[in-house]
């Protein structure tokens, strides 16, 4: 085995995820670095689905299913109550980008604010997906959904969660994506072993939302980590930037934008497209040079 | 503890005890499935012994030395000789060669070698009653009879030299190849029973008919020895290049003086002029046409430039004649003309002559086989042997092959014609060898580097065995010039191999699968009850071992 991922799953066989899911695939790999005294709380998202329908459920962890603004507060709860009962359960909430980014903000932020004992995970697929793709504060300029048609895409940037986060100063933040298994095995290890609000933010790649077949899944996710479209980074205490992977073989943001259909009103759009450019170099040079404030020795691989 | 007697006020909620495992069978969805299919690397394809390279590499990673031994002698019986002098097509043919280049295989082959030196061979089938001579025991002889043998002839082998090894011994100077390690890989078939009569030649005491009268079967690889005329005037002022070499396995051997040439291209004139230059002369290589041309292998020539042997290309020699103590020879300037029968350019006289002063000059222009020993009847129209594909001849039980079939060439190439011929001879005499379950269920595509995913793969430096630099090597005079990888060294190179049509249990597949649709059982196990068909784990497996195919081609069987 060339990655140090455990065999060890706590999810059965047979979700409810689409072909090549990104979300099913965080959420085995999320599984796999925590223990089995893990709650989960999953607000109205993909994962509502994909775990199964009542009576059955697919992950090995009890699942707590709560309302699309609550899971930061509901995890803040469940560990409130674990704590009653003399348990020092890992209670982990899960949402997706619309969950955390949109509607679910203020409660995620009352919880990193007070520095709630929780692992909050986004899983971002960069749109409601579950819904049937309506965009959400983490869609990308120039992307298609169905309420950003062809002929009026996406003309914000996404939000940056992660500057939000940081700036409630919490032990630790990092982004990840199962393309890079090892580093997202790390982060959510030491995420687990810190104590506090710890937030992941999982770029999980959604073939149908993306409009791309479902075996490049992790080629797709793998590229928008080559290309700096999606740093892999972490920060501590809102303000320790480490960068945790410098791609060896740049690729072409261009060419990450033309492996996915949802791309195509960008790709149309030269203007729009070299805006783009300048933002992921701007966004790149911006977290080098915080990364360099906290490694003074230059940057390496 | 506060009061919690208001719990019980609340409303029920549902809850989910039961694992979806035995309810969403998710399988249902699938119209595509992935399947293992494992077909031949890159690597093997270009390798003329076919030896199943990640394979090998994957045991030797695992510590499986045996195994590694085992995998590696269904093709080549030694790796500590070919992991030495192989001209390495398998690395050209890798396909990481246009990233950082090649995985480093012949260096890994001499690491198996080393690493399993003090292992027997695998022992050989039941006993057939049948007896087998090999005449020859250079790398096709050495070959056949370690096959033969393995498949349960009684086998013995016959050389004329004093002592066993043919062109391993006597020609490959010890530099490249000490002579201790051919003694250790003839002691080794020995141990199998394999009896060797040295100081028997074909012709000589030895005697065709008698041995067809008296073996099962014949197999003769006697190799081509005889120096090419160059009908020069004064050819016969100009010495053997192969005899020298020959000669030089004789500790004390000197060249007769410091300025030496050798005419030729090929690896036998590079033989000589690095042989020269360890034993303290200078040496010009006489070439008629330009480096590209050369037959010789394309790194020997540069280990040649850097020990300081001069070359002089289109140049050809026309006369020698005796000055003294001086050789004199005239020169002609050649330029390239239009492709010959070879695809090379062709070298033509310009009437530029010039003259050159040596104190001796070696022919190396190619050797040739003599047919002495064989009678006409085994002859073709063309005077030479008729030879079918696996060393066949025209008498039943007669089989020929190495350099005396294919005129001068690899010692790989001696290696895989004496298994052609060793199966060749099974069959027409009955026996064989046990050949695992692989063989037989692995696909016949290869897999080349548009098939491959390296995604996954960090850049990596190849590692190297260790080589002395120009001058050690000619301060080592004869000692060999290079070493054999670390444990390391060997395991981080291992690691740098995409495992190409070949299973190697990376885990790619299972890491990526979003729905734990593939249980790790020591290697992927697809439990079709759950995969949807998503074809992640083909696009993601490295060596692209895993193919995806339609259910209704399924269904069809």
């Amino acid at each position: 085995m060339r990655f140090g991922i455990p065999l060890e799953e706590r999810i059965e066989p047979g979700n409810l995820g689409c072909q090549g899911c990104g979300g099913a695939l965080s959420m085995r790999m999320v599984l796999k670095g925590l223990s089995d005294d893990t709650v989960a709380v999953i607000p109205a998202c993909c994962w509502s689905i994909i775990d199964g329908p009542w009576p059955v459920h697919a992950l090995q962890v009890p699942v707590f299913h709560t309302a699309f603004e609550t899971a930061a507060i509901m995890a803040t709860g469940i560990k409130a109550a674990k704590l009653q009962q003399g348990k020092d359960t890992t209670v982990m909430a899960w949402a997706g980008d619309g969950g955390t980014f949109d509607i679910g903000l203020q409660a995620l932020s009352g919880a990193a604010e007070r520095n709630e004992d929780i692992i909050y995970v986004c899983y971002d697929n960069e749109a409601y997906m579950n819904t049937g793709i309506q965009r959400s504060s983490s869609t990308p300029i120039g992307t298609w959904t169905t309420t950003t048609p062809d002929e009026r895409p996406e003309t914000r940037p996404k939000k940056n969660i992660m500057e939000i986060m940081a700036a409630h100063r919490i032990p630790y933040a990092a982004t990840a994506t199962p393309a890079y298994p090892d580093d997202l095995l790390a982060k959510v290890e030491i995420a687990r072993d810190l104590r506090g609000t710890r937030f992941l933010h999982i770029l999980s790649a959604c073939p149908p939302g993306w409009k791309m077949g479902s075996g490049d899944a992790i080629a797709a996710m793998r590229a928008a980590v080559d290309s700096r479209v999606f740093p892999l980074y972490e920060v501590r205490d809102g303000l320790d930037v480490t960068i945790t992977r410098w791609p060896e073989h740049e690729v072409d943001p261009e060419a990450y934008f033309a492996m996915q259909g949802r791309f195509r009103p960008l790709l149309d759009d030269p203007e729009e497209l070299a805006r783009v450019r300048r933002l992921i170099d701007r966004q790149w040079e911006t977290l080098v040079a915080r990364h360099r404030e906290h490694h003074p020795e230059p940057a390496a691989g | 503890m506060p009061d919690l007697s208001h719990v019980d006020d609340y409303p029920e909620i549902p809850v989910s005890l039961r694992s979806s495992r035995g309810v969403l069978r998710t399988g249902d969805w699938r119209n595509m499935r992935p399947v293992l299919a494992e077909r031949v690397s890159a690597c093997t394809h270009e390798c003329p012994a076919s030896v199943p390279i990640p394979r090998y590499f994957h045991h030797l990673a695992a510590g499986r030395l045996e195994e590694a031994f085992a995998t590696f002698t269904l093709r080549n019986p030694f790796p500590r000789i070919t992991g030495r002098v192989c001209p390495r097509t398998c690395e050209a043919g890798c396909n990481r060669v246009d990233r950082e280049g090649p995985v480093s295989i012949r260096d890994l082959e001499r690491y198996l070698g080393e690493a399993t030196a003090g292992l027997p061979h695998l022992p050989s089938a039941e006993a057939t009653g049948s007896k087998v001579a090999v005449v020859g025991s250079g790398p096709a002889g050495l070959s056949a009879a370690y096959y033969l043998r393995r498949s349960g002839h009684e086998v013995v082998v016959f050389e004329s030299q004093p002592e066993a090894g043919g062109m391993l011994r006597y020609g490959i100077p010890e530099y490249r190849l000490p002579s201790a390690v051919v003694d250790d890989e003839i002691a080794r078939l020995q141990a199998m029973g394999i009896r060797f009569r040295t100081g028997v030649a074909l012709g000589g005491d030895l005697d065709l008919g008698n041995l067809e009268d008296e073996y099962d079967a014949v197999f003769v690889a006697t190799g081509a020895w005889l120096g090419r005329s160059m009908g020069v005037e004064g050819e016969s002022l100009m010495e053997s290049g192969l005899d020298f070499l020959v000669a030089s396995h004789d500790a004390g051997v000197r060249p007769p003086g410091r300025r030496c040439a050798v005419v030729g291209g090929g690896n036998t004139a590079l033989d000589v002029a690095r042989t020269l230059r360890r034993l303290g002369a200078e040496a010009t290589v006489l070439y008629r046409r330009t480096p590209d041309e050369m037959p010789a292998i394309g790194e020997e020539y540069r280990a040649a430039v850097e020990e300081g042997v001069a070359f002089e290309f289109l140049t050809l020699p026309r006369a020698l004649r005796k000055d003294g103590a001086d050789l004199v020879v005239t020169l002609e300037t050649m330029r390239l003309g239009d492709p010959d029968d070879s695809g090379r350019r062709r070298p033509e006289p310009t009437g530029d002559d010039r003259e050159a002063r040596f104190d001796a000059v070696y022919s190396a222009i190619g050797e040739t086989a003599s047919l002495e020993p064989f009678p006409d009847a085994l002859k073709g129209g063309d005077g030479w042997l008729a030879v079918g594909p696996s060393g066949e001849t025209k008498a039943d039980r007669v089989f020929v092959g190495g350099d005396l079939a294919t005129g001068p060439a690899t010692v790989v190439e001696a290696i895989a014609w004496g298994r052609r011929t060793a199966e060749a001879v099974n069959e027409r005499i009955g026996g064989g060898y046990e050949v695992p379950d692989w063989v037989a269920e692995q696909g016949d595509g290869v897999v080349g580097p548009t098939d491959i995913n390296p995604a996954t793969f960090p850049d990596t430096d190849p590692h190297h065995a260790p080589h002395l630099d120009a001058a050690a090597r000619l301060a080592a005079g004869m000692g060999e010039e290079a070493g054999t990888m670390t444990d390391a060294e060997a395991l981080a190179e291992i690691e740098r191999c995409y495992s190409c049509g070949y299973c190697n249990e990376c885990g790619t597949c299972f890491v990526f699968c979003p729905d734990v649709a593939i249980r790790w059982e020591d290697g992927p196990v697809f439990d079709y009850t759950f995969c949807k068909g998503c074809d992640i784990c083909t696009t993601e497996c490295p060596g692209h071992v895993i193919l995806t195919v339609k259910e209704e081609e399924v269904a069809r069987g």
